[in-house]
């Protein structure tokens, strides 16, 4: 395991150049410096291995001293023996050994573990030349010191007197600080190391982490991916290069959906222009070929109606009759309303006053269905630039709508203001046209089931009809749109599912100083 | 008791023609009928109508074409013009060449007397 992750460590080293060369050039420093430490520990061994001799030899000599006394005096070998007890207890000596001049051993005090001395050549060199001789003798138990001090023996002969003493000690304060160096250096290349690769990954790693997690969500598409790095350096202003990059991209992304989208919405309105034009030719077409035939047909039950008794039951038939060819009318009325080409006559108006001329209209329908009509507007409403012909058939359309769309007891109600009035949880909407500038806000809300966001996103469509079939043309909302849209106006279509429906025009105040339309507006909403 | 107005419908439709003419004899104005612009030429050449009642969409030569003509011919006479809802642009052409009436077709049969006694400017013809 160490192992492994020794060499993860390696390989996360070695892929950065410059960490490679701190890490070599720390461990080349290290080795230079450990040489001149170790030298130095060299040098101070020899001086105390020298000043050992100097203090071995200055004792020897005075050993030497004392045994010369001794044998002068006619002592025996074992007052000798006697004298080198006493001797013994001095620290690092393992041996003191008196040879005669027949380099015979007369006396000797020795410690066990050590090797025996005998009388070698250097003992019989010193007792020839009578000149004290200083060595060192490699053992087993480690390096031995050994002085050997000639003495003058009674008779004019030369005897030898050997003291031998262990360096051990030293040596092994020697081998411990050699030691103890190698270990602390190591130990400072570790931490060394450690550290460096805990600053690359806070440092490098990090950063660079978070550039690869942005540049991977900026792949996948997120376009809104930013990177905060606060800090001052290359990976910085490498951050900084990412976002301005995600920036553009986001920039030319927006630009291009927008672009598309325009496109997409001029090849709708092409697409809605020709559409037009084909219903409008059908529905003129139509309009010419079958208002003879309904004309003969409204005309004769006319006339049979005008003929038979006022109880006759016959008389419901024909009414029946006049009913539908109304009906068909109707659908090629609007037909041919939503196609023809609209170009407002705009002047200012009061939008109540039509509101409340259509609630009038609408008052017997609405009194038939058991539905409330309830306009409440203050008498005092801006006008509104407007052609009062289509301000009419706006507003009698989106009122029919919130008729048929009513339950029996609802109320419709006529508003004012610029909010909206459903609440804005769970209501979907829909917004036709733009209103730029001061503009009044009409609400015409109703208590009926409401439409969902999928059917809000089709009423602006021709022919699309939520009401039963045969009930509605699916007309009265695109023409509410276009004339909305004609008088530069909006509509908005808010619905709950089972909470009615509120629909607001916004339509531009009229403006009494024409300068005034060329200030920047202001949109009240 | 006056004449009774002399009404001259023109269309080239027999079922229409037929119930303008039934419902007009019934209030008592005194009916012609013409299948195009010849026949009306021939009727106008022969006697003289008070109103004349022109459908605009006729196969040859249409209501709007034959008016100025038919005005020439019979200069003392009104005319009311016929046509299909929303067509603005003949209704226009139609003032301006001298119909002192329009109807949308399809319309009311009171809407067709009451364009008439405006045209003619006096009271319905008395009842049959």
């Amino acid at each position: 395991m160490w192992r492994r992750w020794l060499r993860a460590l390696g390989a996360r080293l070695a892929r950065n150049l410059t960490t490679r060369l701190i890490i070599l050039l720390m461990l080349v420093l290290m080795l230079i410096t450990g040489f001149f430490d170790y030298t130095r520990l060299v040098r101070v061994r020899e001086r105390l291995v020298a000043q050992t001799q100097k203090d071995q030899r200055i004792f020897t000599e005075t050993l030497a001293l004392a045994v010369r006394q001794n044998i002068r005096r006619g002592r025996t070998t074992d007052e000798l023996r006697e004298l080198l007890e006493d001797i013994l207890a001095r620290p690092g000596l393992v041996a003191v050994v008196i040879y005669d001049p027949d380099a015979q051993m007369i006396a000797a005090r020795l410690l066990i573990g050590f090797p025996d001395p005998e009388p070698d050549e250097a003992v019989r060199q010193a007792m020839s030349r009578r000149e004290a001789a200083s060595s060192m003798l490699d053992t087993p138990t480690g390096r031995l010191l050994r002085y050997v001090q000639p003495i003058r023996w009674p008779g004019g002969q030369t005897a030898a007197i050997e003291v031998r003493q262990t360096l051990g000690e030293m040596e092994r304060e020697f081998h411990r600080a050699v030691r103890e160096n190698i270990l602390s250096r190591l130990t400072v290349l570790g931490l060394f190391v450690l550290s460096l690769v805990v600053l690359t990954r806070w440092s490098i790693g990090r950063p660079i982490r978070a550039l690869m997690a942005g540049a991977r969500a900026i792949g996948k598409g997120d376009l809104a991916q930013r990177i905060a790095i606060r800090r001052r350096d290359e990976i910085a202003d490498l951050a900084e290069e990412f976002n301005r990059m995600a920036e553009n991209l986001q920039t030319a992304h927006t630009e291009l959906i927008h672009q598309s989208e325009e496109r997409l919405g001029l090849e709708q309105k092409v697409q809605q222009a020709q559409k037009l034009a084909a219903v409008g030719m059908l529905a003129a077409e139509v309009a010419h070929e079958m208002g003879t035939p309904l004309n003969v047909i409204s005309g004769r039950s006319e006339v049979l109606l005008g003929t038979i008794p006022a109880d006759h039951a016959g008389r419901r038939h024909l009414e029946v009759i006049l009913r539908q060819v109304e009906r068909i009318n109707g659908i090629i009325r609007s037909l041919l309303d939503y196609t023809r080409p609209r170009r407002p006559s705009l002047r200012p108006e009061s939008a109540g006053a039509v509101l409340r001329r259509v609630a009038d209209l609408l008052a017997d329908r609405s009194r038939r269905r058991g539905v409330r009509i309830a306009v409440e507007l203050p008498h005092d409403l801006p006008p509104v630039m407007a052609d009062p012909d289509q301000l009419y058939q706006l507003f009698a359309n989106l009122m029919l709508n919130a008729l048929d769309a009513s339950p029996e007891g609802g109320t419709i109600r006529v508003e004012a203001g610029p909010d909206p009035r459903l609440p804005v949880e769970s209501r979907a909407g829909i917004v036709r046209g733009e209103v730029e500038g001061p503009n009044l806000a009409i609400h015409i809300l109703d208590q009926g089931g409401g439409l969902t966001h999928e059917q809000l996103t089709h009423v602006f469509e021709p022919f699309f009809s939520t009401k039963a079939r045969g009930q509605g043309t699916g007309l009265g909302l695109p023409i509410v749109e276009e004339i909305v849209r004609a008088h530069h106006g909006e509509v908005e279509m808010l619905s709950i599912r089972g909470g009615g429906t509120e629909v607001i025009v916004r339509l531009p105040l009229a403006v009494p100083n024409p300068a005034a339309n060329e200030s920047p507006v202001v949109a009240t909403r | 008791m006056a004449k009774p107005p002399r009404v001259l419908v023109v269309d080239d439709d027999a079922e229409m023609r037929a119930l303008l003419l039934d419902v007009l004899e019934k209030d008592g104005y005194e009916v012609a009928e013409a299948i195009d612009g010849a026949q009306a030429v021939l009727a106008l050449r022969a006697r003289e109508f008070d109103l004349i009642l022109i459908d605009k969409n006729m196969p040859g030569p249409s209501g709007l074409d034959l008016l100025p003509g038919l005005r020439r011919v019979c200069p003392r006479s009104q005319f009311i013009m016929m046509t299909a809802y929303g067509d603005v642009p003949s209704y226009i052409e139609a003032v301006e060449k001298g119909a002192a009436e329009f109807l949308f077709k399809p319309f009311r049969m009171e809407e067709l007397k009451a364009a008439i006694v405006k045209a003619l400017g006096t009271n319905p013809a008395p009842s049959a």
